[in-house]
């Protein structure tokens, strides 16, 4: 066992353990000050993680935890939506009644499920990892004890997740059963054997089953739009970005890494629920008027777009995956700042009228969110989108004689995209162009919120203008996978 | 006599001091329906007896949320053991290959769980005076 | 020499997570629905015992550990969620969980 593999995931451990011991002596008064502590410790690891880079794949703790290009991709990942998600957890501090010390320290927790998860190479820390978020989220979706949205999205996300696991664990059971291992890599030497038995066909697919859950992709989608609503804003980012990236790096581990023998035959059934997903997604979300809730159906609608990758079955849908990611991550976490700061009581999109008299600087930022939300060029939405359509034509191409499935499923996203304007160009509308707006005072930005903000705008700009770096990242990352 | 069943038959005695204990159970009650006398029944008999005053209000008591507090961290703290039993059990035999790991990871678990208990402790969860 | 063969502990174990799975559609108390998804689980444990019994692997059953030490953890929290609930609301049928609607 070699301790030097865990150093990302330890160092978050310790951050949580410490914040945890210190609340306990802080005056009340100070505890605002924690939450900029924890923002900071996160930002040391984040930079200690450009240090860990190169090296060849190493798999370690009897082979259950992979520290590849893969892992380090999404743990950057986490790390850059854990500082951005405890920022905005300071702003939001005077709307959580109690327990802003704990808040924190359970962000973190979720946080290191997550990277847990990114490097899980056994199907055991698949199920503690995920376990370790779920856990944090019931607690931290249902923070607000005193308000009753909060309360009910948390018991709804407890036993829909509940559910999710329940799947989850059966299916590692049957796979263990016929595989005799729960390792991946040991599963993917015996995918041939393993490919005859039915029983492996069916745990696979109850796994698969389990990470729709936590990807919010059809068929248990449902619980998107109510527990984004309800829960507090910086739980609902963390939702948003962290836990749905998660998914996708397991997802893209038990297809590409324990069982891509079997991964083609999956591509029928993975463009079936990409369909479906988008479809759902982007209708529902049409005549939504909370703001949350639409992204809800938003977030749905975009794990259709990346499940678009996955079921191309080939390197350029994964890194076209890992790309598609790091482009939502900046822009929903621009989104629910803004949504942190301006919509204290009412989040219903009408509260937004006159916004860009208020504050230019948050309007522009929703509106540049929302159009790379909707794959305008040139923002990281597009591009993002372009990649993964271009994977699933590349994948048309090799399989000619069923290539129409794959241009069917393209026409079908190109739909749900037309769709998603109109919805998102409405919150723009309303910022600009309302009528009358009831409330004209401007709204004071401090600084907590004006740099992560200026952050994500960039990040937003570079990555749709300049994306050779991130995507040369993230080709590297996915030769992890085999395909 | 083959394996399986000599293991099995080991669980004889088990098995026969469970059926006393449930014929023991069984019989008395059964016995005390056939020899004791049926006293008669009236309202005021069935009521509870509350050391000879009227009983007010429901039979069903409300606990305290303390009880479900209580509850909750001795089930989180009793559930630790399922890890140590088989590092437990393990021990000795691992302890000659990698001395450090074997304990090491069982002393970071323990550290965490007691970084759980000082927070409980600090924050009253085992105060039952409040 | 084994009495019980592999066959009849999946088939336990199947119906047990069938059972779970048609208390979660059917019922329509929170608690019991809760109780429904501990016994998914617990059909999940069964059959990796059994699994490991018979492939002589006891990784399954260092699962099982996993798996009861998880539950633990999420019946603790998931329990004080629904109590919580039920102080607010008076209820724990889900069809009073309707704050969130369109």
């Amino acid at each position: 066992m070699n301790l030097s593999l865990l150093t990302l995931e330890l160092g978050v451990i310790g951050l949580a353990l410490a914040l945890l011991l210190i609340d306990l002596w802080t005056p009340p008064a100070l505890t605002g000050r924690l939450g900029l502590a924890a923002a900071i410790g996160l930002l040391l690891i984040l930079a200690l993680s450009w240090n860990m880079s190169g090296g060849p794949p190493v798999v370690g703790c009897g082979g259950m935890f992979a520290r590849d290009g893969l892992a380090l991709f999404f743990k950057r990942l986490f790390l850059a939506v854990g500082v951005l998600v405890v920022l905005m957890g300071v702003e939001y501090r005077e709307r959580l009644a109690l327990g802003f010390g704990e808040f924190n320290v359970i962000l973190l927790i979720a946080l290191a499920g997550m990277m847990f998860a990114a490097s899980a190479n056994d199907f055991v820390l698949l199920f503690v990892a995920m376990e370790l978020m779920s856990v944090s989220f019931y607690v931290l979706v249902s923070f607000q004890r005193s308000r009753l949205p909060s309360l009910e999205a948390g018991v709804k996300y407890l036993i829909l997740s509940a559910l999710a696991a329940a799947f989850l664990v059966f299916g590692i059971a049957l796979i263990f059963g016929v595989g005799n291992t729960t390792n991946f890599a040991a599963l993917n030497a015996e995918g041939v054997r393993l490919a005859q038995d039915k029983l492996y066909w069916l745990g696979l697919l109850m796994v698969l089953l389990g990470l729709a859950f936590k990807i919010a992709a059809f068929p248990l989608q449902m619980w998107a739009p109510d527990v984004y609503q309800g829960a507090p804003t910086p739980v609902t980012a963390l939702l948003a970005i962290g836990s749905k990236a998660a998914g996708f790096v397991l997802l893209l581990r038990v297809l590409f890494v324990a069982a891509p023998v079997l991964a083609a035959h999956w591509s029928k059934l993975l463009m079936l629920a990409s369909a479906v997903t988008i479809l759902y997604g982007n209708l529902c979300a049409i005549p939504q008027r909370n703001l949350k809730r639409l992204l809800g159906y938003s977030s749905i609608a975009n794990a259709g777009y990346l499940l678009l990758g996955v079921a191309a079955v080939n390197a350029s849908g994964a890194a076209a995956v890992l790309y598609y990611l790091a482009g939502y991550l900046f822009t929903l976490a621009a989104a629910f700042l803004v949504i942190c700061v301006v919509m204290r009581d009412n989040e219903d999109i009408g509260a937004l009228a006159g916004l860009s008299r208020r504050s230019p600087l948050l309007a522009g930022a929703l509106a540049l969110a929302m159009v790379s939300l909707a794959g305008v060029p040139p923002l990281a939405g597009f591009l993002g989108k372009f990649l993964l359509f271009r994977a699933l034509i590349e994948r048309g191409a090799a399989e000619s004689p069923e290539s129409f499935r794959s241009y069917w499923l393209a026409g079908v996203a190109v739909i749900g995209v037309v769709i998603s304007l109109y919805y998102y160009f409405a919150v723009i509308r309303v910022m600009y162009w309302a009528k009358d707006p009831p409330d004209l005072s401007p709204i004071i930005v401090p600084a907590r919120v004006q740099i992560p903000l200026a952050v994500c705008l960039v990040a937003m700009i570079y990555l749709g203008v300049m994306p050779g770096a991130v995507l040369a990242g993230a080709t590297e990352a996915v030769k992890a996978l085999k395909f | 006599m083959k394996v399986a069943d000599y293991q099995l038959s080991q669980y004889l005695p088990v098995l026969i001091l469970g059926i006393v204990a449930v014929a023991f159970a069984a019989g008395t009650l059964l016995l005390s329906v056939l020899v004791g006398k049926r006293g008669r029944d009236s309202r005021i008999k069935d009521t509870a007896y509350e050391c000879g005053m009227l009983p007010v209000g429901a039979g069903g008591t409300r606990l305290s949320v303390k009880f479900y507090l209580v509850a909750m961290l001795f089930i989180l703290f009793d559930i630790e053991v399922v890890f140590l039993y088989p590092w437990a059990v393990i021990f000795r035999s691992e302890a000659g290959r990698e001395p450090g790991v074997i304990l090491g990871s069982m002393i970071g678990f323990m550290l965490i769980l007691f970084i759980g208990y000082l927070y409980a402790l600090k924050k009253g969860a085992f105060d039952w005076k409040h | 020499m084994n009495a019980v063969s592999l066959q009849e502990y999946l088939v336990v174990s199947a119906l047990l997570f069938c059972l779970g799975l048609l208390g979660v559609i059917v019922r329509r108390n929170i608690l019991v629905i809760y109780m429904s998804l501990e016994l998914m689980l617990n059909a999940a444990n069964l059959a990796l015992a059994a699994f490991s019994r018979f492939n002589n692997n006891l990784n399954g059953q260092v699962l099982v550990f996993f798996i009861i030490a998880v539950a633990a953890s999420e019946v603790a929290v998931g329990l004080a969620l629904i109590v919580a609930l039920y102080r607010r609301r008076q209820t724990t049928h889900v069809e009073d969980l309707a704050t969130l609607r369109l």
